[in-house]
């Protein structure tokens, strides 16, 4: 079970208990179908089910936000583990110390933004719990995975920009930027790469392979 | 809309509203699983699989409810029916 149970959580208990009361005292009972008896089950077959499912969503779609639902999936345990530890460097795990990331830190790098920045990126999830699931990752050894599994699509700039926006004197003031600037803008420069700002997580394929050659 | 509520006056009711009452059980307890099992597959089901049967459910006990309606509507064109027949066949043999 979850630790803390928030108030959409209680809620989903609460409608989905007292809609189930109803429908089981009318299955075990079947008492004559008169007005009172329709007007339970208006409450037991549409009201409170819909309060429940709207509570429901509202859990899932926040709980899907959080780093233990990432790191649930054991091919991104050592992601988790990583952005927990308060000893590590990595971007993901300075961020996730950051309190305006915190336990969301997954969600909030990886999400797009725009108007349509969060459906697509729940439409993305999916993908995810179906490699899971239905494909290869669910069975996969750790070893494999982080030698495998890569980010779906280059990270984009935009998204580091959402925060630092590189509007202020203190970000134009670095050479680097000022220089690559266009190349920033156009994702042909990655913020999080090996000449910049690093890698966001300590296993990054790159990072690997950089090793590799230098071996 | 009333060749609907005519097919309609075959519905049956109370065997619906029990079907109704099994599957809005089964989406409850999916929609509460996902709450006290937050893993990705509980998650999801719970806000997809949960609402179909939580969806067929409401519908069955919509098309219950219009069934009342169309079953109520049919008993009255019926006595209405056989109340005018009566009122003719009345005045028919009353007359001289």
């Amino acid at each position: 079970m979850h630790e803390s149970l928030s108030l959409p959580a209680v809620l989903t208990l609460v409608f989905a208990a007292t809609a189930a009361v109803i429908l089981i005292h009318y299955l075990i009972r079947r008492p004559r179908l008169d007005a009172r008896v329709r007007m339970r089950l208006l409450f037991g077959l549409a009201v409170l089910p819909v309060a429940a499912a709207a509570a429901s969503t509202a859990y899932g779609m926040h709980r899907t936000t959080e780093r233990s639902f990432c790191g649930s999936c054991h091919v991104m345990s050592k992601h988790q583990s990583d952005a927990e530890d308060p000893e590590s460097q990595s971007l993901a795990a300075r961020h996730s110390r950051n309190p305006m990331f915190g336990g969301t830190n997954c969600y909030v790098c990886h999400a797009d933004y725009g108007m349509l920045g969060y459906p697509l990126t729940k439409l993305n999830g999916m993908k995810h719990v179906y490699h899971y699931y239905l494909g290869k990752y669910g069975d996969m050894p750790m070893a494999e995975a982080l030698a495998e599994i890569r980010v779906n699509k280059p990270f984009p700039n935009s998204n580091c920009m959402q925060c630092h926006s590189g509007g202020l004197d203190s970000f134009k003031g670095v050479r680097e930027h000022r220089a690559l600037q266009e190349d920033l803008l156009t994702n042909k420069v990655a913020c999080a790469s090996a000449g910049c700002h690093g890698y966001s997580h300590p296993f990054n394929k790159d990072t690997k392979q950089e090793e590799h050659a230098e071996r | 809309m009333s060749r609907f509520l005519k097919l309609l006056v075959w519905w049956p009711t109370e065997k619906a509203l029990r079907v109704s009452a099994v599957l809005g059980l089964i989406a409850l307890a999916l929609m509460c699983l996902g709450v006290l099992d937050p893993r990705p597959l509980q998650v999801v089901i719970s806000m997809s699989v949960s609402q179909i049967f939580g969806g067929v459910a409401f519908i069955g006990f919509f098309l219950s409810v219009a069934a009342d309606v169309a079953q109520a509507r049919a008993r009255i064109q019926k006595l209405e029916g056989s109340g005018g027949a009566a009122g003719t066949s009345a005045g028919g043999s009353g007359a001289p």
